[in-house]
């Protein structure tokens, strides 16, 4: 199905200079360390968690609505210790999903209502369905479809997944306009 | 995308008539066919460990050097399963106080490791096993409990093997009658030994002689029915049954070797290996697809996935099907390659009447359609052609869809992956037909069709089927040609498409 046009009140996001559109509804704590590297969309009641640690996203990354960014932390004997949450391009986080992923790689989908456990490993070109829990510390390679709770890995993907994921992101960039007044 | 989340919406005919999305076909440029999953050879190209992504290039060579593991289970050495909820553990480091030997008013600290689930919290600790003192835990130290299973499964799977064996015999001497094979005519060649001839021309391994096959099957022991079964544990009738510490199936099929029934059994299993798989055409043995080996590496160093190749059929809009109602579908037709492409609709039926006829073609000439082997193998032999008989395709058609006449062509533009910067808009003029083609914007148009479902299947999904040909440019070097000669070839290919709308409503009046 090509996707039909995704229509936003134009007063509500604000579009930056790369093209990043950004909903005015979002929790992004610690804005200086987040960087979202264009066209990049968070939709409205999306937490970005940038106070706890670096949070980096790549081209045309999808963050839907009320999902969650937090990068993770690890307890050492001497306190606790956050890590940066990098994430790749072409990446897509469904709704209500929390990500607390050390690395989230190119070419990712995300399904709904999914978490992702502290210190995560997402290699490129991977596939959460809808309502996965991943256990923290999972790694997920790469052309591997998870599902379940806990996650584990229930296919593979097809060899071009790559421009499929970078079609779908792209599109949904385009077809993200704002509603005529 | 959507072939990411629903796979039974557009589904194109492969070759063979295997129904598949356009991402799981493959596209082979040198029989210029489509090949799904069943018509290409799937080889295993690496060995990695899902978890730590290690390579094991030879792991069966690894495999060997470790007792416990039987070789033919391909597994990691380093990472394992949870055998409770089937996660993988993680390994956790403690310090121990261990009283010194020597010096029992001493104590000294001591890191010790052990592994644990992140999901339901099973450790080793719950089942007894010691903690270890490096990181790397081998499970050499986790004896194995029971292992007579173990050993049963063993020789059923040597036992399957051998029968296959003695199948594939029959099956090559029945073969063998009927065509002159090249198969022992090149063992002569220097440098060469038989088994490496074999590996280079694409050919399973050598087999052993059937006597010894037999032999080897007349040990087997067939499985004997018992008379007495074991006596039930005498507390059974008395003691409370904990249905909380019973393993249940899913815990106990993935212990094949000990099926533990209760949980103080598990062990910690050790993680079964994941493959890199290059795939190779059956019919002229050229690879479509290889991956690089490096487990995290996305990229390929041959790829002829169908979607680089074929124009990609979506739906934009359906109007909801009635049941004997014309309703309007607009389809987006996508050229995916880098060159201009030019789509005609015909029905399938002309479809099948134009394939037949290019078969019985091709067989007659194939010696031109695929006579270049690979370099590697035209010294040693002509490819054997292996060939996926073309079944019927297996599905309903419950709507009919009007086609535009087969005479219009729709020309889509090459893809163009710097026209996204283009703000120009449209420069080329196509004279299309305003009624058929509603949309156009790059290497992408969208074309009106209209449907009527059929009225004996309400309720049902409405499946539409048709065909396209579309021009394809051809530009395979062959080393037959010079390079002089060589220009890219345009050739006409034909593909079919089946395209579900949705469930068939009924009629309002």
């Amino acid at each position: 199905m090509e996707l039909s046009d995704i229509l936003y009140n134009k007063a509500e996001y604000v579009e930056t200079a790369s093209g990043n559109k950004v909903s005015r509804h979002t929790v992004l704590c610690g804005s200086q360390n987040i960087v979202l590297h264009g066209k990049v969309i968070v939709q409205s009641d999306a937490i970005i968690r940038g106070d706890l640690a670096h949070v980096r996203t790549g081209r045309y990354c999808i963050v839907s609505k009320r999902a969650v960014l937090r990068p993770s932390f690890k307890k050492f004997s001497k306190g606790v210790a956050f890590f940066p949450l990098a994430m790749g391009d072409h990446v897509f986080v469904g709704e209500n999903s929390v990500v607390s992923a050390a690395m989230v790689g190119s070419y990712v989908y995300i399904g709904n209502n999914v978490v992702i456990g502290r210190r995560c490993i997402l290699k490129d070109c991977c596939y959460i369905e809808d309502n996965t829990v991943l256990p923290p510390e999972t790694v997920v390679p790469s052309f591997s479809r998870y599902a379940g709770s806990p996650g584990v890995c229930v296919g593979e993907l097809p060899e071009c997944t790559q421009e499929l994921m970078f079609d779908l992101t792209k599109n949904y960039y385009q077809h993200f306009i704002p509603a005529p007044q | 995308m959507a072939y990411l989340v629903r796979n039974d919406i557009v589904q194109y005919a492969c070759t063979c008539g295997q129904l598949r999305p356009i991402s799981f076909l493959y596209f082979c440029r040198h029989c210029l066919k489509l090949r799904c999953g069943y018509c290409v050879c799937h080889e295993v190209e690496s060995h990695y460990c899902s978890n730590c992504l290690e390579i094991l290039p030879s792991a069966e060579a690894r495999l060997k050097k470790n007792r416990h593991v039987p070789k033919h289970i391909r597994k990691c050495q380093a990472c394992f399963d949870c055998p409770n909820c089937l996660n993988t553990l993680a390994v956790r480091g403690t310090t121990v106080s261990v009283r010194d030997p020597e010096d029992p008013s001493k104590v000294n600290s001591q890191k010790k490791y052990y592994h644990a689930c992140f999901f339901c919290r099973w450790t080793t600790r719950d089942v007894g096993l010691p903690d270890q003192a490096v990181q790397t835990v081998s499970a050499n130290g986790w004896a194995q409990k029971n292992t007579s299973n173990l050993q049963r499964i063993t020789v059923l799977l040597e036992h399957a093997k051998l029968l296959g064996m003695l199948e594939r015999h029959e099956r090559e001497q029945r073969e063998k009658k009927f065509t002159t094979r090249f198969r022992r005519n090149f063992s002569h060649l220097p440098g060469l030994t038989a088994a490496h001839v074999r590996k280079r021309a694409g050919l399973p391994p050598e087999l052993p002689a059937p006597s010894t096959i037999k032999v080897n099957l007349a040990e087997f022991q067939p499985a004997v029915a018992k008379d007495t079964v074991q006596e039930l544990p005498s507390d059974i009738f008395t003691e409370e049954l904990d249905i909380s510490r019973v393993t249940t199936l899913a815990q106990r099929f993935a212990q094949p070797e000990t099926q533990p029934e209760n949980i103080e059994d598990l062990l910690p299993m050790y993680k079964h290996l994941s493959t890199k798989q290059s795939q190779r055409c059956r019919e002229c043995e050229h690879n479509v697809s290889k991956p690089e080996l490096n487990p995290s590496s996305i990229k390929f160093k041959i790829q002829q996935a169908a979607y680089f190749h074929v124009p990609e059929v979506r739906f934009v809009t359906i109007e909801p099907p009635i049941g004997g109602k014309p309703s309007e579908v607009v389809i987006l037709f996508i050229n995916p390659s880098q060159h201009p492409t030019t789509l005609s609709f015909i029905t399938l039926q002309e479809a099948e009447d134009e394939m037949k006829q290019y078969h019985s073609e091709g067989s007659a000439d194939t010696s031109v359609q695929q006579g270049e082997a690979p370099p590697s193998l035209s010294s040693l032999t002509k490819p054997v052609t292996v060939v996926e008989e073309q079944k019927p395709i297996d599905i309903s058609l419950t709507g009919e869809v009007l086609l535009p006449a087969p005479d219009i062509e729709i020309i889509l533009p090459p893809k163009d992956d710097a026209a996204e910067y283009d703000d120009s808009g449209e420069t080329q003029q196509f004279h299309d037909d305003p009624k058929i083609v509603i949309h156009r914007r790059a290497n992408k148009a969208s074309l009106r069709f209209t449907v009527v479902p059929k009225t004996d299947f309400i309720g049902e999904n409405c499946v539409i089927g048709f065909a396209f040909r579309y021009t394809y440019v051809n530009r395979i070097s062959s080393p037959a040609i010079s390079t002089s000669e060589q220009k890219p070839q345009k050739v006409q290919l034909c593909t079919r498409v089946f395209m579900n709308c949705g469930k068939i409503l009924e009629g309002t009046q």
